[in-house]
């Protein structure tokens, strides 16, 4: 630089230089980039569509209600706010280089409008000045936002990423990094030096060399996950109902639909998914984003209208058998993968076809045939325990039936639960009944893709709430609510209206004013998948607990809640391979120091009765929310002075 | 191999059992039914059968309307097609009467081997399986634990009697001994309870069977078996009775009287 001018200088740092004029060569040459460029692009995308658009349709899909839908794209895409909250380093990085894309659009397209001489932001106007400006600003932050992220996946490499160290990941990472240079070095040169043209035509190459890359990579995110976002099935492991004779779950490509297609090419690989995923954090095959790579690598060798089988060389049926539901994937997903109507799905294909075959799978679904109930108890035993508890029966006078649920009618802990709710709902002075007869809701076979006892289950179950005339009904499980609430709508007669559910924490919850406030100890409260994720209550059982202590939260809690081990049917399946999943959670609940567990569930109930005993000599105490509650009726209430107890 | 299959449809276990007005049977409305529990191992060792040697399940039933469900769980656990014999009154004949019923239903059928269970949940009689078999006029064996098919295995016809091939089967004995026996094809076996992994029904089998033949008889069609040699009296829940004795005198005296009480009167020691 000549030190004479230095006002020169400093004017040309003021803006964004790009060569005065094109020749017709260059014209020439640019034109036959972009073409060789589009068509590299289409060429790969072109499968990669009609894999998504070929594929069948999806069973009971609607686009109403449309509102969700626009909030959800301008929350989850446009804000960024899962992206951000889930890892907010990593997030914010991210959603800087989405931001910056969307400010450098108009950069883009100037640029190579520019090329043809039709460029439309004058660099010295008003608003191109201010634009280029503007995008500068994102320039700079994208490439400081995109070199800590390539710190981040090539030298920090945290295990979800894969172990495998993606190359394409870093060219692509580079690409971005030189499309941010090249355009910041264009405020510092003079429009006309010969530095300009090589900058312009470095910024066009990077990105005519970025666009036929997008489509085979994890980068085919930035086409397709807003779509996928958009198009999502409407609410939490929404399992799609099943369509004529011929369909019985994800068997082959044929039963791959459109949103499950475009959800598998969606996949941007973060593995959020798998690092929540209690199976694979505790040695299980199951990894959540290999069931969603392994259906992409199927459409890509075979397509969607193949009839080899979709567990086999690309899923493992062992893999698809150890997920728990508890949908911390499906939760954490930031391009809108469904996990799991994929993974049940694959479960359906396998069980519906008898593609399954384990001892204890077929246990449950035999009992589950033959006497109603998971635990394969005769019904005489809830008869029996009515009775001896003084139950009143439903008969259509009582405000709410009160549903037992298998572990509530047969499992000596979950008795317990329902005795101590009984016991708040009389001190509330709330009537209620047990229904006679009472089948299990079918949660089990649900997850575990076992269509037709399940619709048994739950015609039988509608058909009972029908006769009784059940409009409000409150219990004790989780999985009960969820299943009574959501998966029976499929299976309601025409024109019937479903009963209301709830779980006894919101009800508890809503009465928790009048419930008495003691003083107790430290309470860990362990969030249930199906009542938290599935169903969003986080603060009613916490309220509920808080009149009887003080309520802390184990490292792992509400929406990263992580699961027992006895959902998705796991609980009657018999010995896990690895680590057991409800000893890690247990422990993370011992370690907080609080000396009672608070459970709201009777599955996390059992399964954390064993799991405590066996990591600790001086385990926490283990209650449910109504235990506790209950006790602290017991302390507030006076005994009689005959000395009769209060039942 | 072709094989038929004798199931029953019975009350579900559990059920709470009334006594209907006339005393001679049990009050069947409320009730649910399903398949017979020896029967379900019988039909289980039938496709198994069939899964090793090929051939073909065909389901056998007696019953009124509603064991069209009993048979539509076979055909969706894999039975390839099925006789419904209907009737409404199982509970007034004698074990030779249903006995005749079955065996005038199977008479074109040519089956190399027919199993059914070793008794019925309902009755616990024992005797069905045996008499249909004389009434075919071939060999049978009882309390059946493992089938094992030797020579050929027939072609499915149901032409084997010429075709030299036999089955070996293991039988349950009293205390723990088992009985060996080899048989000529066709045959009949009562099969034993739980000697298997019955497998569940799925809806892709459910589906089929939607699409299988059930070849419906109607009792009056078929010969009309022998009055009934045995007819039921009364039809009775377990009386419950309490009688509680209290031996008195010394301790050693009260030991001498109980241990005589078990001994002769009780007769369990």
């Amino acid at each position: 630089m000549n030190p004479a001018t230095p006002m020169h200088v400093l004017a040309l740092t003021l803006h964004y230089a790009e060569p005065p004029s094109f020749s017709i060569a260059e014209m020439v040459l640019l034109a036959v980039l972009i073409v060789l460029s589009l068509v590299g692009f289409f060429w790969r995308f072109d499968r990669v569509l009609r894999n998504i658009l070929t594929a069948r349709k999806d069973p009971g899909f609607h686009l109403a209600p449309i509102g969700k839908r626009v909030w959800d794209f301008f929350w989850e895409v446009l804000c960024q706010a899962k992206v951000i909250r889930e890892r907010p380093l990593p997030g914010l990085a991210h959603a800087f280089v989405f931001w910056g894309f969307l400010a450098f659009a108009l950069v883009s397209l100037n640029h190579f409008a520019s090329g043809f001489r039709l460029g439309f932001l004058e660099a010295d106007g008003w608003v191109g000045g201010f634009y280029f400006w503007f995008a500068a600003i994102f320039a700079l932050l994208v490439a400081v936002s995109i070199a800590g992220l390539f710190v981040r996946r090539f030298f920090v490499r945290p295990i979800w990423l894969g172990r495998k160290v993606s190359i394409e990941s870093g060219v692509i990472a580079f690409l971005i990094f030189a499309l941010m240079v090249t355009y910041l070095a264009g405020f510092l040169i003079s429009p006309a030096s010969a530095t300009a043209r090589g900058l312009w035509w470095s910024h066009a190459l990077c990105i005519l060399v970025f666009l036929p890359l997008i489509p085979h990579t994890k980068h085919l995110h930035l086409v397709l996950s807003p779509i996928t976002i958009f198009l999502s099935r409407g609410e939490f492991s929404r399992i799609p109902p099943l369509n004529g004779d011929e369909d019985f779950g994800l068997v082959n490509g044929k039963d791959v639909t459109q949103l499950v297609a475009l959800q598998a090419y969606s996949c941007v690989e973060c593995g959020r998914c798998t690092e929540h995923c209690p199976a694979a954090n505790t040695g299980k095959v199951l990894n959540p984003k290999e069931i969603i790579l392994g259906v992409r690598d199927y459409l890509n060798d075979l397509g969607p209208h193949s009839e080899e089988p979709l567990l086999g060389k690309y899923n493992s049926q062992e893999a698809a058998f150890q997920c728990t539901t508890c949908g911390a994937c499906e939760f954490q997903c930031p391009v809108g993968i469904e996990h799991l109507p994929v993974i049940i799905g694959l479960r359906r294909g396998a069980v519906n076809t008898g593609a399954w075959e384990d001892d204890h799978g077929t246990k449950l679904f035999l009992a589950l045939e033959r006497s109603g109930n998971a635990l394969g108890m005769s019904a005489t035993e809830r008869d029996k325990f009515i009775k001896k508890q003084e139950l009143p029966i439903f008969d259509g006078s009582q405000e709410y039936c009160l549903w037992l649920g298998c572990m509530g009618a047969y499992d000596p802990q979950g008795r317990e639960i329902i005795a101590s709710f009984a016991k708040v709902m009389d001190y509330l002075g709330t009537s209620y009944g047990v229904l006679k007869k009472e089948k299990c809701t079918g949660d089990p076979v649900r997850r575990l893709g076992n269509d037709l006892v399940f619709q048994q289950l739950a015609e039988q179950n509608l058909e009972i709430m029908k006769q009784q005339k059940v409009t409000k009904i409150v219990t004790i499980c989780p999985h009960c609510v969820r299943t009574i609430a959501k998966d029976w709508q499929d299976y309601l007669p025409e024109g019937a209206a479903s009963p209301e559910i709830e779980h006894h924490s919101e009800f508890m919850a809503r009465y928790q004013d009048r419930l008495p406030i003691t003083d107790g100890p430290e309470i860990v409260y362990h969030d249930p998948c199906y009542l938290g994720r599935y169903r969003g209550s986080y603060d009613q059982p916490r309220e509920v607990l808080a009149r009887s202590g003080r309520v802390i939260d184990p490292p792992r809690a509400r929406e990263r809640s992580f699961c027992c081990g006895a959902g998705g049917g796991l609980a009657f399946l018999g010995e896990e391979s690895g680590e057991r999943v409800s000893h890690v959670r247990a422990k993370e609940l011992v370690d907080t120091g609080a000396s009672i567990v608070g459970a709201a569930c009777p599955f996390c109930n059992t399964m954390f009765r064993d799991a405590l005993t066996a990591i600790s000599d001086t385990p926490p105490q283990l209650l449910d929310i109504a235990q506790i509650a209950a006790q602290s009726i017991a302390n507030v209430t006076p005994t009689p002075p005959n000395g009769a107890q209060n039942v | 191999m072709k094989i038929i299959v004798a199931i029953k449809q019975v009350p579900v276990r559990d059920s709470s059992l009334h006594i209907d007005s006339s005393g001679h049977w049990i009050d069947e409305d409320d009730l649910s039914y399903e398949i017979n529990e020896p029967d379900a191992y019988a039909l289980e060792e039938a496709l198994q059968l069939k899964e090793k040697h090929g051939g073909e399940v065909v389901a056998l039933l007696a019953g009124p309307e509603r064991g069209s469900q009993t048979i539509r769980e076979a055909l969706a656990k894999g039975a390839d097609r099925a006789i419904h014999i209907e009737c409404d009154d199982l509970a007034t004949l004698d074990t030779l009467g249903i006995a005749s019923r079955l065996a005038a239903a199977i008479k074109d059928e040519k089956p190399d081997l027919i199993l059914t269970g070793l008794q019925s949940d309902d009755l616990g009689l024992g005797q069905t399986g045996v008499v249909l078999a004389e009434l075919l006029g071939i060999p049978h064996a009882t309390i059946i634990m493992q089938v094992e098919v030797q020579g050929g295995a027939g072609d499915g016809s149901g032409a084997s009697a010429g075709s030299g091939a036999s089955i070996k089967v293991k039988r349950e004995l009293e205390d723990g001994w088992f009985q060996h026996v080899a048989m000529p094809l066709p045959a009949l076996l009562t099969i034993q309870s739980g000697i298997s992994k019955l497998r569940y029904a799925t809806l892709m089998g459910i589906k089929k069977a939607k699409t299988k033949e059930v070849r419906r008889v109607s009792a009056g069609d078929l010969p009309q078996a022998a009055a009934a040699t045995v007819t039921l009296e009364r039809v009775y829940l377990p009386e419950k009775k309490k009688e509680t004795q209290l031996i008195e005198g010394s301790p050693k005296e009260a030991a001498a009287k109980l241990v005589e009480k078990l001994k002769f009167e009780v007769r369990v020691i």
